[in-house]
């Protein structure tokens, strides 16, 4: 058996991939991707400690997390389409009319 | 003898959702009179059904905490579906805070919304954020947190972005957005790190897990709930994920910026408050006391300077929303273990009071949109002249933010800071003192450009919308009234928060 620390730090090199995708990229898509990537990395980490405690709390909680990222998508991608209408673009920093 | 019927305890125990089931079937219901009849916009018949389902949560949870359900004077806290849903004083004290501010809103948002297009689809995804709120503040579990987290934020994002052809509302939705979809993948990261330290969701599992022994998964634990309070911080707009605040209350309709920056905001911390009093130890993992404190400091500070530097009345009450956040961080920074209820009450009061006087100074704001006013202080000077009610209940919205005396607000902070230096941290309330007494420069601000000021130009305000008008001196009788009422609003507050202390 895989000892439970390697999942660990799948997960976190999973994490920081997301992080990173979020902090340079100004596509509004990629970074909806780059959030898929972080919940991902939570599940990996759901699951594999389902394993190791024997119970399937952590499984049943994965498939809640991969139900709500879809949710979460369907709202995003109608935002990024009104972004588009609006901005003619889907560069988030496009999006600065309000001052920071 | 009462009948049966009508006593709390003697119903069936799932009945004691009714607060959630209410707001949920409310929006589904506003969804099946659109679908009967979607042509022909009845925004009457929608408001109201919004208003009656936001009521009937409210008079059930009241009539819930009066009777005394899952509280300490019959038997204790119901738990429900495995233990996954709690329901008692802190969670029927939060969800009458929510149905009020919803209730308020949906009024405000007849005259708002009149002739818009889609009024159907925004009623109901208030009636669903608010039902995601009432069930965050009934999560006994971190999965049910999570969820109903997003249940709360998810037609919260569609709200914000509802003006769709406007530039600042898309632009405020989708910075909320992406704030709030990276905020969540946070939270669920943190949440699943807390699980692989414990092997459980459920908070009084957890807790017990992280008051034994951890064999080694300690920092693991402790960088999950550095996580998890950084999901929360997202919800309450503290620091470090305010940022997106301010952009979305000021691009938002004015009724759903109060909608959130009240009620979401509340709920923020209806399951801060459970999740860190009743999951995690004092001892576990990471000093999370110590992580609030600073928090609540800087939270405070840097909301309230900011506030003073701005320009325009609505991004003002966004940055004072998030010094507001701070002072309600003092519940949890001041939190000592067993006699940490009476900070924590003092805490869930000051939220209520704020529901008021903060929804109400929105729509003052969204009356002032109604009219085409401008935004800024300078647009403000010499309504009084044109609108002497409403200008009289925002001056009481805006000394009661401040902590002026005659106001609830200021019984609310007189406990919260009490409660700080019973617990022995008077440098908490110290820096809280100083905090309000910059903030009345710039709540002063409005009162004076609404009292003082000459016009700088003649304009005429046109129609009177009655329902926004009702909302306002709504809001503004409650916020007074909970001077006299504070009494009955603080006791309730600490002794559900003394009920969930471990």
């Amino acid at each position: 058996m895989v000892p439970p620390q390697y999942y660990l730090v799948l997960a976190a090199a999973v994490f920081c991939i997301g992080v990173f995708g979020l902090l340079t990229r100004k596509n509004a898509l990629l970074f909806l991707m780059s959030v898929e990537l972080m919940l991902n990395a939570a599940n990996i980490n759901l699951v594999a400690f389902s394993y190791y405690w024997g119970n399937v709390t952590g499984q049943t909680f994965g498939l809640f997390t991969m139900a709500l990222a879809a949710a979460e998508v369907a709202v995003g991608i109608g935002i990024i389409l009104v972004l588009y209408r609006n901005f003619k673009d889907v560069d988030v920093t496009e999006a600065a009319t309000m001052r920071w | 003898m009462e009948p049966a019927l009508l006593q709390a305890d003697q119903l069936p125990t799932w009945t004691a959702l009714a607060p959630v089931l209410a707001l949920a079937v409310t929006g589904l219901l506003l969804l099946v009179i659109d679908s009967i009849d979607p042509n022909d916009t009845r925004p009457t018949l929608l408001a109201g059904v919004g208003t009656v389902g936001a009521l009937a949560a409210l008079g059930l949870a009241g009539w819930f905490l009066s009777a005394g359900t899952g509280q300490p004077s019959t038997n204790g806290a119901i738990t429900l579906y495995g233990d996954a849903l709690i329901v008692d004083g802190m969670t029927l004290f939060f969800q009458a805070l929510f149905a009020s501010v919803t209730a308020l809103v949906v009024v405000a948002s007849y005259d708002y919304l009149r002739g818009r297009a889609y009024q159907a689809e925004f009623y109901a995804l208030m009636l669903f954020a608010a039902t995601g709120m009432a069930l965050m503040a009934a999560a006994n579990s971190l999965a049910v947190a999570f969820v109903a987290l997003e249940l709360a934020s998810l037609p919260s994002y569609a709200l914000v972005a509802f003006l769709k052809r406007d530039t600042g509302s898309v632009e405020a939705g989708l910075k909320y957005f992406l704030i709030g979809a990276l905020s969540s993948a946070v939270f669920a990261f943190g949440i699943s790190l807390v699980y692989a330290a414990t092997g459980s969701l459920l908070l009084p599992d957890v807790y017990e897990a992280l008051a034994g022994d951890l064999t080694g998964l300690t920092g693991v634990a402790g960088v999950g709930i550095l996580m998890v309070a950084g999901g929360f911080a997202f919800k309450t707009a503290s620091v470090p994920f305010h940022f997106w605040a301010p952009e979305a209350y000021e691009g938002a309709p004015a009724p759903v910026s109060g909608f959130l920056s009240s009620a979401s905001k509340a709920a923020g911390f209806a399951v801060a408050f459970r999740v860190f009093v009743t999951g995690f130890p004092l001892e576990a993992g990471v000093d999370w006391v110590l992580l609030f404190q600073v928090l609540a400091v800087v939270t405070m500070t840097l909301g309230n300077f900011a506030a003073a530097t701005q320009e325009e009345v609505k991004r003002m009450l966004a940055y004072s929303s998030i010094g507001h956040a701070g002072y309600a961080l003092i519940g949890l920074a001041a939190f000592t273990g067993a006699a940490g209820g009476d900070v924590l009450g003092a805490s869930m009061a000051h939220l209520l009071v704020y529901g008021f006087m903060n929804t109400g100074a929105f729509l003052f704001v969204a009356l002032a949109e109604h009219w085409g006013v401008g935004r800024t202080f300078d647009d403000y000077a010499g309504l009084a002249s044109k609108a002497p009610v409403a200008s009289v209940a925002m001056s009481v919205f805006m000394f009661s933010l401040a902590g002026l005396p005659p106001f609830g607000g200021f019984f609310s902070k007189y406990f919260l800071f009490m409660g700080a230096v019973d617990a022995g941290f008077w440098w908490l309330a110290a820096v809280g003192a100083v905090n309000s007494a910059l903030s009345l420069f710039y709540y002063s601000r409005v009162v004076k450009a609404l009292w003082l000021d000459d016009a700088v130009s003649e304009f005429e305000l046109g129609s009177t919308p009655t329902a926004l008008y009702a909302a306002v001196v709504f809001a503004a009788l409650a916020t007074v009234l909970l001077l006299p009422g504070f009494g009955p609003v603080i006791e309730t507050a600490q002794s559900a928060a003394a009920a969930i202390v471990p």
